[in-house]
Parts: structure tokens; sequence; C-alpha cells
């Protein structure tokens, strides 16, 4: 075994498929729902209990395109420092990637900048996506308006909720058109995706924040949609 | 292959093909090496000959790891090696020998691997310990690519790493990025500039690539350097001759770009600035705007052209007319055209696609351009002209594309894609189309009337687009309007809303268009409820196939919404209309009385309840006379009621459907009753009062016979909320029904639910649910101490869960509820003989949470209940305690507790208003005791409790004389002091509880 192959087989399986395939990097702090999000695909349940990943899971998922299918090898890395392994070594050879952070959580946020300078110190010019995790929780702390990071960087943003499977296909899209360079690229068939623990419904989102800021002593909660009179 | 490259190999294996015990024993092996005191030795010695870049990648961690964590104890020897190692890599010499292997011929990340080794060498070590790093390093600039590029990974890691102020960084870091700041002025960044300029002019045409990032890196600098170094004719000349030179890499010309962008937006002082910007002859990149062919290089210059424009303007507004504000107004207006070139769709999509944020920066000047025109009387020709073009540009750039035209009309998964980017790509467009409309108000008028004109004649392949465009500016201006403006139509207002009334487009059967038709004219309502000829019109779009009878089940949707606002906003306008209303609606209602299940889960997403509400809010209105009123309501409540009869009485499982029909009911006939007051439904014509209390007990029997169908009960609930509100004391009857059937859930939800309810009845009722209150109290605390935690809900360690926000929900619901119940005189339910157990849990919980809850708000409400408790109880009318124990409980736990310690807690921030308002209740509380307990309470209080914090004899006293005089305010800001004195006393080193 030289050298120069032996990367190679640091890589999972990646020659076993004959359809292409990419190393898709996941980072961001612990908590903000990686692995539920990888997990949400194909054989993966949702899982309520939080157990943190250690080192790295690798997931291969596949996408079914008006170009064919492709694979991307989902490597879910551990978000918490004392479970990180090789932490950024897990990087090497990453093709794409998404940050995640957690909306109900702003320190979550914060750190975003900091984990997308390890992430590009690795993978020079890869097409990056940052998700905002758990949009369907009542009380976020870091609202739409205040995501501002990805224009400075040129990144793509997506509101998702892993539980209600809301906009879970969007970032596998939006990479699987960078990667493809061709835009207009859409998925053919909808990947078998574990069902939603949660509907999301952002219109009773609104209204449930809305009442929230009503007093508390008099809530009235009823079919009424008056709260997004605009 | 030793042992140590075989250990990392495996570790770094995620292939699946590895055996698990095989992998935790290598790494278990590379742990174990971490841990050798010669690691960093033995790092650099794997990296003088270790090919394998899994080896070289876990050597350079090590090596930052045990310079990050193990700096402080290593030797001056060790240092002295690691420091001449890491030199000799990144100059490109080998440590070792001749055949040694050299890090930089590595791939890219080992490169920046090794960057950021060196910059937490220039963390520890630059410019104390080794001062002489850079200029060292320049003179092997000479060698070439490889060393240059190595270079500017060191400059680009350090501004990442400490300088960049993007990422969150420690009072250290900043300190740190500080002191490498300054040496490297006093010291050398004459010297890289100058290498930087030395680099570029050599190698421009043999490797543009790499001068490039030279170029980037320095860009990157210029923010905190001697502007001079680069601003200056040479250097300047130098990057305006590369972005102007075609045929050059565009790379080169853009990274150009950028550095002249960096200096043009360099922080300075108004007067140079000026000059500076004059200097540069910007006019000669504006033919780069209109020429440009590559994406990049556009979005390069564009963004150079918009940072340009936005600083003259900042210079214009900070300059006096004697210090050369006519010279930033010539600037402005040579600037301006090529800035209006940019919202080209063609360029400014460009540019959307490579580099979002000059798009928003691009936006931001145009407002603040705009923004110069506030408060003029009129508008010079020039600016008219220039709004004009901007009004042009919005235009062009909101309108859709057709090819999607058929995707947004049936509104398939690209449609949707294409509606979301729309709606948000406008957001700011909008925002700047309401600047403008705000500065010149006739221009935009004129403008969009026009645009209303145009698009209706304007060619099938594009009129629906320019249709949609136009309606979409016009709705877009009226977000800002005001009332009054609104309600007189004046300028060109009132033409084109009229115009927008009696205007028939072709394409109105297109799903965008004809939504935000109906939008708009719900949005100019204004106007139209003081011109009341408009009426007929209005119900016209609403009614007919443009609103609620239109093809488009999406449309028919939100039309029977909003029609239900214009109903609101119009009402005792529309009662000569009923009438016609009711009957243009005959066949939609029909839908949810007729007793065909089938025929109503087709009708897609209507689920109803906006028509009824409409409904209800016209025939509830008391100009309506009785007997037609009780016709139009028989008339619905009999035919749903019958339904939700017999579905009850087969009394099955209902099936989904089933249980959704029902639903749908309860919906509508929720809504139905939002029309009705109580004054109507109570005083006035008790009839009509009597046929919602039949409803009410049809409905209530949904929960006797379903009890276990949670959105069934849910959806009772919120009735039963609603009949509340209109039947007023006449619901009593019916609760005790209602509670018993809701009470026999006990899952936080439903308690949560049922807590609501109550807190509704006490609210509305006080003392008039005493008894009810009595009834259900002793169940409901029971129920609740069985799920609630009686302190702190844990929370696990992957964030919060549903289940336990569900329990911080029903948390906060009960100690609303408490609350309520002790401010609305309703305090001696606790003191009820089958209550009376639940006293001491629920003095405890709200102890607890009085001193600990993280929330301050249920903390102040915990001290009010509290104090209202305290004055309820502790009046001692024959010399007995109504509630024995309760006044020592209050002194001794509470006091102590709460008012003392909690408060004296570093954690109790003063800073924080909600904080201060809660320090205010406790205040209060401490002189409530003083009145009801007099000198019990400052024996215990301040004799032995203030001792216990080390409270000096004068400021004790000073407490007792403050506290017995009747001024609650002085005495709060006396105890604020008082606190942070003790504080400071203490210094910390107590810890209370």
């Amino acid at each position: 075994m030289g050298p120069e192959t032996a990367f190679g087989d640091a890589l999972p399986n990646q020659q076993t498929v004959d359809y292409p395939s990419f190393k898709l990097v996941i980072v961001g702090d612990g908590g903000t729902g990686k692995t539920t999000f990888v997990k949400r695909h194909l054989t993966g349940e949702f899982e309520k209990k939080y157990e943190p990943t250690i080192g790295v899971e690798v997931h291969p998922l596949d996408f079914f395109t008006n170009c064919g299918k492709l694979r991307f090898y989902c490597w879910d890395t551990a978000g918490q420092e004392k479970f990180g392994g090789l932490r950024d070594g897990y990087y090497i050879h990453g093709q794409c990637a998404i940050i995640m952070f957690d909306v109900t959580a702003r320190l979550t946020y914060k750190n975003v900048p900091t984990w997308h300078r390890d992430l590009c110190r690795v993978c020079e010019n890869i097409p990056i996506v940052l998700c905002g995790n758990k949009v369907d929780v009542k009380n976020r702390q870091v609202k739409a308006k205040q995501v501002t990071f990805h224009r400075k960087k040129n990144l793509q943003y997506y509101e998702i909720s892993a539980k209600s499977n809301y906009n879970f296909e969007k970032p596998f899209l939006y990479l699987a058109r960078k990667l493809a360079g061709d835009a207009n690229l859409h998925f053919v068939e909808s990947p078998a995706l574990a069902p939603p623990e949660v509907q999301i419904d952002l219109v009773a989102q609104q209204q449930h924040e809305q009442e929230l800021m009503a007093a508390a002593a008099q809530p009235l909660p009823d079919d009424d949609d008056d709260a997004f009179d605009g | 292959m030793d042992d140590l490259e075989k250990a990392v190999l495996i570790s770094f294996d995620e292939s699946g093909s590895v055996d698990n015990v095989l992998k935790s024993q290598a790494l278990a092996f590379c742990e174990q090496v971490k841990e050798s005191p010669s690691i960093c030795r033995i790092c650099i010695e794997r990296l003088c000959f270790s090919k394998l870049v899994q080896v070289q990648f876990w050597c350079l961690q090590c090596l930052y790891d045990s310079l990050r964590d193990r700096y402080g104890s290593m030797g001056v020897e060790e240092k002295s090696f690691i420091r001449k190692s890491v030199f000799s890599m990144i100059c490109y010499e080998s440590v070792e020998g001749e055949n040694a292997v050299r890090v930089l011929d590595s791939p890219v990340f080992i490169k920046n691997k090794l960057a950021q080794v060196v910059v937490i060498l220039i963390y520890l070590e630059y410019p104390v310990v080794w001062p002489s790093l850079f200029l060292d390093f320049l003179p092997h600039l000479s060698k070439g690519v490889l060393v240059i590029d190595m270079f500017c990974r060191v400059l680009n890691s350090l501004d990442d790493e400490f300088i960049s102020l993007d990422y969150p960084r420690s009072g250290e870091e900043y300190g740190a990025a500080a002191r490498i700041k300054d040496s490297m002025r006093q010291q050398c960044i004459a010297q890289i500039v100058r290498a930087c300029y030395d680099i570029v002019s050599m190698y421009r045409n043999s490797e543009p690539d790499m001068c490039a990032n030279v170029l980037d890196s320095l860009r990157r600098y210029i923010s905190w350097i001697d502007i001079g170094l680069v601003a200056n004719d040479a250097f300047t000349q130098l990057l305006f001759e590369l972005l102007l030179l075609e045929g050059l890499l565009d790379q080169l010309r853009g990274a150009s770009a950028k550095c002249i962008l960096a200096m043009v937006s360099k922080r300075m002082d108004p007067k140079p600035k000026l000059s500076l910007l004059q200097n540069l002859q910007i006019r000669r990149v504006f033919g780069l705007v209109t020429e440009g062919s590559d994406s990049e290089l556009v979005s390069a210059v564009s963004s150079l052209v918009t940072g340009f424009a936005t600083e003259v303007l900042e210079c214009r507004k900070r300059l006096n007319p004697e210090d050369g504000k006519g010279i930033a107004d010539e600037l402005l207006n040579e600037v301006l055209p090529s800035v209006f070139y940019i919202m080209q769709p063609s360029v400014f999509n460009t540019i959307q696609n490579s580099e979002v944020d000059t798009t928003f920066s691009f936006i931001q000047f145009l407002s603040s351009y705009v923004g110069t025109m506030k408060n003029l009387t009129s508008l010079t020709e020039s600016q008219q002209h220039h709004v004009g073009q901007i009004l042009e540009g919005i235009r062009a750039l909101v309108q859709y594309d057709p090819v999607y035209r058929n995707n947004c009309d049936v509104l398939d998964k690209v449609g949707k894609e294409e509606e979301e980017r729309m709606g948000e790509f406008r957001k700011d467009l909008f925002v700047l189309l309401r600047c403008i409309g705000r500065v010149a108000p006739d221009v935009t008028q004129m403008f969009i009337r026009n645009s209303l004109a145009r698009a209706g004649t304007s060619p099938v392949d594009r009129n629906v687009e320019e249709v949609e465009a136009a309606l979409s500016l016009f709705y877009a201006l009226g977000e800002s309007l005001n009332e009054e403006l609104m309600r007189t139509g004046s300028g060109f207002l009132g033409d084109l809303v009229l115009m927008l009334l009696s205007t028939r487009f072709p394409c109105h059967s297109n799903r965008l268009v004809a939504l935000v038709y109906l939008e708009t004219i719900s949005r100019y309502m204004k106007f139209v409820q003081e011109s009341t000829q408009c009426i007929p019109l209005v119900l016209g779009a609403f009614l007919d196939e443009r609103g609620i009878h239109h093809p488009n089940p999406n449309v028919c949707q939100r039309a029977s919404y909003l029609f239900m606002r214009v109903v609101k906003l119009l009402k005792g306008k529309l009662v000569p209309y009923i009438e016609t209303i009711l009957q243009s609606l005959q066949d939609t209602v029909a839908r949810f009385t007729s007793m065909n299940v089938a025929s109503k889960t087709d009708s897609g997403s209507e689920d109803g309840s906006h028509i009824f509400e409409a409904i209800g809010l016209l025939i509830g209105m008391e100009e309506v006379p009785l007997e037609k009123q009780s016709k139009y309501l028989s008339a619905l409540l009999t035919p749903l009621c019958q339904q939700v009869e017999v579905s009850l009485e087969s009394a099955k499982t209902p099936s989904p459907a089933n249980i959704a029909n029902i639903q749908q009911i309860i919906m509508a006939i929720n809504a139905l009753s939002k029309g009705f007051s109580e004054r109507l439904v109570t005083a006035s014509r008790p009839a009509i009062g009597l046929m919602f209390k039949q409803t009410l007990d049809v409905l209530l029997q949904i929960l006797v016979v379903f009890p276990k169908i949670d959105p069934l009960r849910s959806k009772v609930t919120s009735f039963i909320h609603r009949m509340v509100e209109i039947l007023g004391t006449s619901v009593f009857p019916y609760l005790p029904k209602a509670l018993e059937q809701l009470l026999t859930e006990s899952q936080p939800k439903e308690l949560a639910a049922l807590l609501v309810l109550l807190n509704q009845l006490i609210c509305k009722f006080s003392t008039a649910v005493n008894d009810i209150l009595e009834e259900v109290y002793p169940t409901i605390a029971g129920r609740i101490f069985n799920v609630l935690p009686r302190d702190v809900i844990p929370s696990g360690p992957g964030g919060v869960t549903e289940e336990i926000r569900e329990l911080e929900e029903l948390q906060r619901l009960f100690f609303t509820f408490l609350h309520v119940i002790a401010t609305h005189g309703l305090s001696s339910v606790f003191l009820s003989p089958s209550s009376r157990g639940y006293l001491e849990p629920t003095m405890q919980l709200l102890l607890y949470t009085s001193c600990n809850h993280k929330e301050i708000t249920v903390r102040k409400a915990c001290v009010q209940i509290f104090i209202r408790l305290i004055k309820d109880w502790c009046t001692r009318p024959n010399g007995e305690e109504t509630v024995p124990g309760f006044q020592n409980f209050v002194i001794e736990a509470f006091a102590m507790n709460c008012c003392l310690y909690s408060v004296l807690d570093k954690s109790f921030e003063f800073r924080d208003a909600n904080t201060l308002v809660l320090f205010g209740e406790i205040v209060l509380a401490q002189r409530t005791m003083y009145e009801k307990f007099g000198n019990d309470f400052l024996m215990h209080f301040v004799s032995k409790g203030f001792p216990t914090v080390h409270c000096p004899q004068d400021l004790a006293e000073q407490y007792c004389h403050k506290v017995q005089a009747d001024d609650v305010k002085a005495l709060k800001s006396f105890y604020q002091s008082f606190i942070e004195n003790l504080r400071q006393q203490q210094n910390g080193s107590l810890v209370f509880r």
C-alpha cells in the first residue's frame, strides 16, 4: 500500500458505488441536532433521547436526481469538544459541508464563525450550507432576521426542523446543485424519511409567539388568527 | 511504517473495514504517545520523514495542542527546538538532511495546519521571545511560489485566529491581537506590504493565481495598517493596472478590486478620506460594470463601485460646504449612473449568485441615498430622475420569470421554491420602494399608476408577470402609508384604488395575480371605508370568480380569510348587503352544513372557519332584527349540531374523517359565535343566547362520548372559552359538567389547557367562581403535584426536549393560576378543608420558586402571591391566626431566604430591569410584613437574620428606621445600597444557602 493511495482507504467505501458520491461534513455545537438530522433519512429514526456523538459517524445517504442517483457520505461529527476524537481530522477531503446551529440557543449561533473557520482551514473552497435547526420550537432565541453570517461568507442558509422534516431536502439539494454545477438539478423522488415527530405550522408558530406576548393572566387560545393581521 | 504511523492510519479509517477493538487500541496507543513528555520532538521528527498525510496532520495537531496547553511548562531548549524546526518548515528547509520530507510539499490542509502552529507560536512568543520572526521570514520569499504561498497562509491564519473581528474572542485574545498588531506596525508591516508589492509586480504574469492570493491576504490587513502604505501612487497604480488589464486572470483582477475596496472602506476622517477617494479616479473602472463578462469580476467591480458611492455619501453627510461637500457631490453624480446600471436584472442577478453581501450593501446604499432627500421641500430635477431610475430598477427586478408561470400557478415543488425565493428577494427592494414612497410620494404613485396601465396592455407572454409585479408594488407601497393618507386617498392614491377595483385583468385566473389582487384591495380597505360607493365593487371582487369562487382552491381559501377581514372592518356599512352576501355564499356554506362527508374532504384546504366568522360578524350585528337574526343563526346551527348528534349517537370510535368533520364543525360554530357580543346574547336578545346554550349542550356531549380524542377535546375547550366570553355568568350551569370531563385526563398538556380555562374564568368572574374553584382545586393541585417536580425541572444534556417544554409550560401556567387566585380575592380556596393538604407543598414550592426560578418574572409573581396571602391571612381581628404557622413560615423561611439571601446572591442583577421590578416586590413584601407583624418581623429578620450575613450594627439600625417609615420608595433605594454594601464587605467569601 503506497502512501498516496492509503488516504483513499481512509474514506468510507467511496469506491463501492457506481454513481457519484461526495463526502459531506456536518459540524456545529453539541446538541444542535446534527445526528437527528442525518438520521431522518432512510431507516434513521428520530431519537428524543440525546446521546452525544463520539468522534464521528458516517451515514451514506442516497438521493435521486434528474441526472441520476447520487450519494452523500455524511460525516456526522461530534459537537462536544470532549467527544471530539480527531476533530478537524475528520474534515479531510470533505467535498461539501453543513454547519448546524440551534435557533433556540443563541450561543450555538455565536460559534458558527469558528466552525466555519476550522472547516475552511481543512477544506478550502467547498460549498457550505448553514442550517438553523429546531424552528418548530415556540421560543426561538435566534430570529431569522438575526442570521447574517451566511451573507458575509456566501453560504446558503436554511431554516430546518429535523423533528418535523421541515426543509430536510433543501441543504442536500443546494449542495448537489453546486457539486454538479447545475442550478436546475432537482430531486425526482423524495427520500424515505422517518415520519414527522411534530407537524410544523409556521402560521401557528407566529400565533403562539403572539400569544406568549399577550398578558399571561388572560390567555384565550382559540382558533383565531387575527394575530397576524400585519 | 512503524507502530505510531499504523495506529494513526487506523484511527483515521472510517471505512467500516477496521475492527472496533483494533480501532480503540489504535486510538489508545495514539493517546498514550501524546502523553509522552517528548511528544513535540516525536512529532517534529516524524514530520521530517513521514509522507502519510494522516500522520502529518496528526503530528501538527499534537504540536498545536502541546503548545496551547503545555507551553508554560516547556523548557527553554524545547521551545527553541520547536521554534527553529517550525521556522525551517515554513521556509522550505529540511530539518534533517537532504532527503527528508518537506511539509510544504504536502496538500493544502497540511500547510494550513502548519500555519495554525506558526500562529500559536506568534501568539505565545511574538514579539517578546521571538521578535525577528517576520523579518527573518521575508528574505525566504525569494525562494518562490511555495514559500510565498505559505507566507499568505500564515498571514490569513493570523487574521482568522486572532485579529479578525468576525469571531467570538476572549478578552485575553483581544489583548494578544492588540499586542501583535502594535508590534507589527512598529516593526515590520511596511516591509511586509513592500514584499507584497514586489511579489505582485514580479509574478503578475507568470503566477497570477498566487498574486491574487497575496492581494487577498494583504486586503485583510488594510483596515489596521497605515493607509499610506497602500494608498500611494505606486501601489494604487499597480492595483488599477491589474484591474483594468483585459486578458489578465479574472481572480487577480477581482483581488485588485477588493484591495481598492478595502482602501476605500478604511475608517478615516472625512477630509482625508475625500481626497483619497478623489485621487483614486474611480471613473476608470466604470466601463467594467457595463462590459464585464466574468461574473466574479462583475461582482467585485460592482462591490467596489457600491463601496465607493457609499463612502462618498458618508463624506458628503459629514462635511461642511467649505470642506469640500461640493467635491463629494460631483463624485456622487459621477458614480450614480454606474450604480443604477447595477440594478439591471442581468447584472444584479449575477452578483446575487456570487456575492450576496454585495447586493445587501448595494440596496443599503440606495436607501441611504434616497434618505438624503428626506426633509427636502421639493426634489431637484436630477433627483427626480434618479428616483425614477431606481423605481424602474425595482420594477424590473421584482418580476417573475415567465418560465415559472405554470409552476407558480399550480404551485408545484418548483413553483413553491420560486415563490419562496422571490418573496425573500423582494423584501429589501420593497423597503427601498417604501423609502422612495415617503420622499417622493407623487413620483411613486404616478409610477405605479403607469405600471398598472402598462401591465394591463402588455403582451401575453409577459402579462401575468407584469401585472403581478405592478400589483405587488402597489401592495408593498401600502405598508408604509399612514392612516390619514389611506382614508383620504390624497394625491393619486384614491385614483389608484378606484383603478384597481374597476380593472379586470385578462390574467385573473392566474393564482399569483388573483392573490395579490385581493391582498392589495384588503390593504387599501381604509379608503373604501370612507368611500362607500366602492363597496359593491369590493364585494364583487371577493364574492365572484376573482375571490371565493376562484377556480384555484388556494385562492378561495385566502379570499375567505381576507373577506372576513374586510367584513370586520366595514361591518355596519354592510347591513344593506347582508342578504346578497349570504346568497352568494350559499354554495360555500352548504358544503359544511350538508350531511355528505365525502363532498367536504375534497373541498381542499378551506376549513370554512373564515367564512363562518364573516357570516357571524354580519348576522351578529344589533342592526339585524331579532327575527332575521334567529332565522339566519338557526339555519346554520341546526344542521351543524345535527351532524354532531348523529356522530355521537352511533357512539363507535369515529373514523379519522369523521373526527376531522366534527372538528371542522366545532371550528365553524366557534367562528360564527365571534360575531355575537355578550351584551346582545345575555341582555338584549336572550333568545339568541339560548341557541348558543343549546349548542354548548350538544358540543359538551362530545367530551362525554369521546373523552380520549385529543383534537376534539381541544376544539371543544376552545368553544367553552368562547362561550365564557359571550354567555357571561349564564355559562355557570354548564361548567361542572365541562370541568368534570376535562379533568379526566392528567397529562401535562391537557392539564395546561385546563388551567388556561380556569385562569380565564377567574379573571372574568373573580369571586363569583369561588364555589366552582373550591370544588376543583384539590383535584387539580393533586394532579399537578404528581407531574411537576417540587424544585427545578431538569434539562437533559442535549438541550430541552418536548416533554420538558410541556412541563415548563404547565409550571408557568400553574404559577399564573396561583397568582390569579390570590389576586382575585380567592385565597380562601387554598384553605378549604379538602384543599388544606396541599397548602404545605404549595407554600414550599412558592418559596423555592421565589428564590430560585430561572425566570425573574415567575419569581416576581411568587413574591406577589406571598404579599397577597400575608394581607389576606395575617389580620387578626380576634387575636387568632387564620392559618396557624403561616406567620412563622413567612418570617422564618420567606423573609430570610427570599428577601435576604436570594437578593444577596451575586446572580441577582440590579442592572436588569425585570430583576429591579422583582426587587421592588421584595421590598414591598418586607414593608407588608412589618405592617402585619411589627416587631415580630424585626426581631427575627434584623436580630437573627442580619448577623448571619455579617451586617454591621449601624446598617441594621438604619434598616429598622427605614422599614418603619411609610415610604416604600425610600426603603427600596436604601435596601439596594444596603445589599450592595453587604456584598462588598463579603467580597464573595460567603456562600449563602
